[in-house]
């Protein structure tokens, strides 16, 4: 009882820094710069709001809920993996060259993970089938994680200055990785109830995780100006006005 | 089976490794100047004598004592983050962050003395915690004006 307490006011304080994060960068001069970061906190609104209507009017254990459920879920792993496009998109504004290459890789990588979840189900399950979703999701999901690795590496590489960006894609990082290695962890242990709790703990904790590194990069830190002179493959001259 | 099992490491790794570099991230922030020795000397703290102690010599002092000296300043600057010149009395999210990764580096002190692998590591990391929570109370007694009261004279009339 108590861990369902906790689970809820974790969620509740999520949806909160969410509507706030939403209203700040709704007006704040930022706004287009974080389209992305704002369309991904819309749907995990968005979602939240759903399965609590749907919770309300039909009740936990209803096959509505489960729909609507897995449904939201799917809506939220393509949101994850827009919002890991957009963060790419941004780290190589400067660097069309780059942006090129990345866009290749992201639309092959999408594919990828299409096919190895229609591989695992063909002859077994219909597409349409509910656990098709589910091994997609997950697939895509683990996808996103490995996709904002490489780009955390790449801004290493780059030496980027761009400290709300940095902080963005770490906060990307933690909302991925828990629920990812809990997720493991419950297919490991073939859904053990402890291994079910720790995911109901999981996945709020993560979530407010990257909220509150998100709230900090949005609001504290002011994004670095950057002028890059010089083309790609030469050596670039940084000149920055942090503030 | 082994495709989870290398899921599930793999994922536990880069949680901890997100949540570290996010913490070095937010203590890599820079004020317009250091605070932290004037709060320190008010406050008797011990963190920066035991930085220089470890940058200097590689050498930390006894370890009960050494806990026993992190521990106190973490109460007492955890208490001035609350307290000092906060008009809210609530500490920020990234202050929570930087006090969950304190008692996880402390976690990690006590684990690296038992499986002997050097704790000078992570006595860095908790003194660089110190420092930057001492840099924030030091800035936010710096903002307001007390009448003729230093940000000492402050802090210990507190």
């Amino acid at each position: 009882m108590n861990s369902i307490i906790v689970s809820d006011a974790l969620q509740y304080g999520g949806i909160l820094i969410e509507g706030c994060l939403l209203v700040y960068m709704a007006c704040s001069a930022q706004r287009r710069r974080l389209a992305g970061v704002g369309l991904y906190l819309f749907s995990m609104f968005a979602a939240g709001q759903v399965r609590a209507h749907i919770i309300r009017g039909y009740g936990l254990r209803s096959p509505e809920y489960t729909y609507v459920y897995w449904t939201t879920d799917f809506v939220l792993v393509i949101a994850s993996f827009l919002l890991v496009c957009y963060l790419f998109r941004r780290a190589f504004e400067q660097q069309e060259k780059m942006w090129r290459f990345a866009r290749l890789l992201l639309g092959l990588v999408f594919v990828l993970a299409i096919g190895v979840s229609s591989l695992s189900f063909l002859g077994n399950y219909s597409l349409l089938s509910p656990k098709y979703v589910v091994e997609f999701n997950q697939n895509l999901y683990f996808t996103c994680l490995v996709l904002n690795t490489m780009l955390y590496l790449t801004l290493q590489h780059l030496e980027s200055t761009d400290e709300q960006l940095g902080l963005l894609v770490c906060g990307v990082g933690i909302q991925f990785a828990g629920p990812a290695a809990t997720m493991a962890l419950c297919h490991l242990t073939t859904g053990e109830s402890f291994a079910r709790t720790l995911v109901s703990f999981t996945v709020p904790v993560c979530t407010l995780g990257m909220l509150v590194v998100w709230a900090y990069a949005i609001v504290r830190v002011r994004e670095s100006t950057i002028k890059v002179t010089g083309r790609i493959g030469e050596p670039a001259l940084l000149e920055v006005t942090a503030d | 089976m082994i495709v989870a099992l290398l899921i599930l490491i793999l994922s536990t790794a880069l949680f901890f490794f997100y949540f570290q570099v996010t913490c070095q991230k937010i203590l890599g922030r820079q004020f317009d100047r250091e605070y932290f020795q004037s709060i320190a000397n008010a406050n008797r703290l011990e963190f920066p004598s035991l930085r220089k102690s470890l940058e200097d010599f590689g050498a930390p002092v006894d370890y009960s004592r050494l806990r026993m000296m992190l521990r106190c300043d973490f109460l007492a600057l955890t208490y001035l983050l609350k307290n000092a010149a906060n008009v809210n009395q609530r500490y920020t999210y990234d202050e929570r962050l930087l006090i969950l990764y304190f008692r996880w580096q402390f976690l990690s002190l006590a684990l690296r003395r038992l499986l002997r692998l050097g704790e000078n590591t992570a006595v860095l990391r908790l003194t660089a915690v110190l420092q930057y929570f001492a840099n924030v109370v030091g800035q936010r007694v710096n903002a307001v004006k007390f009448g003729n009261l230093t940000a000492a004279d402050y802090l210990l009339n507190l």
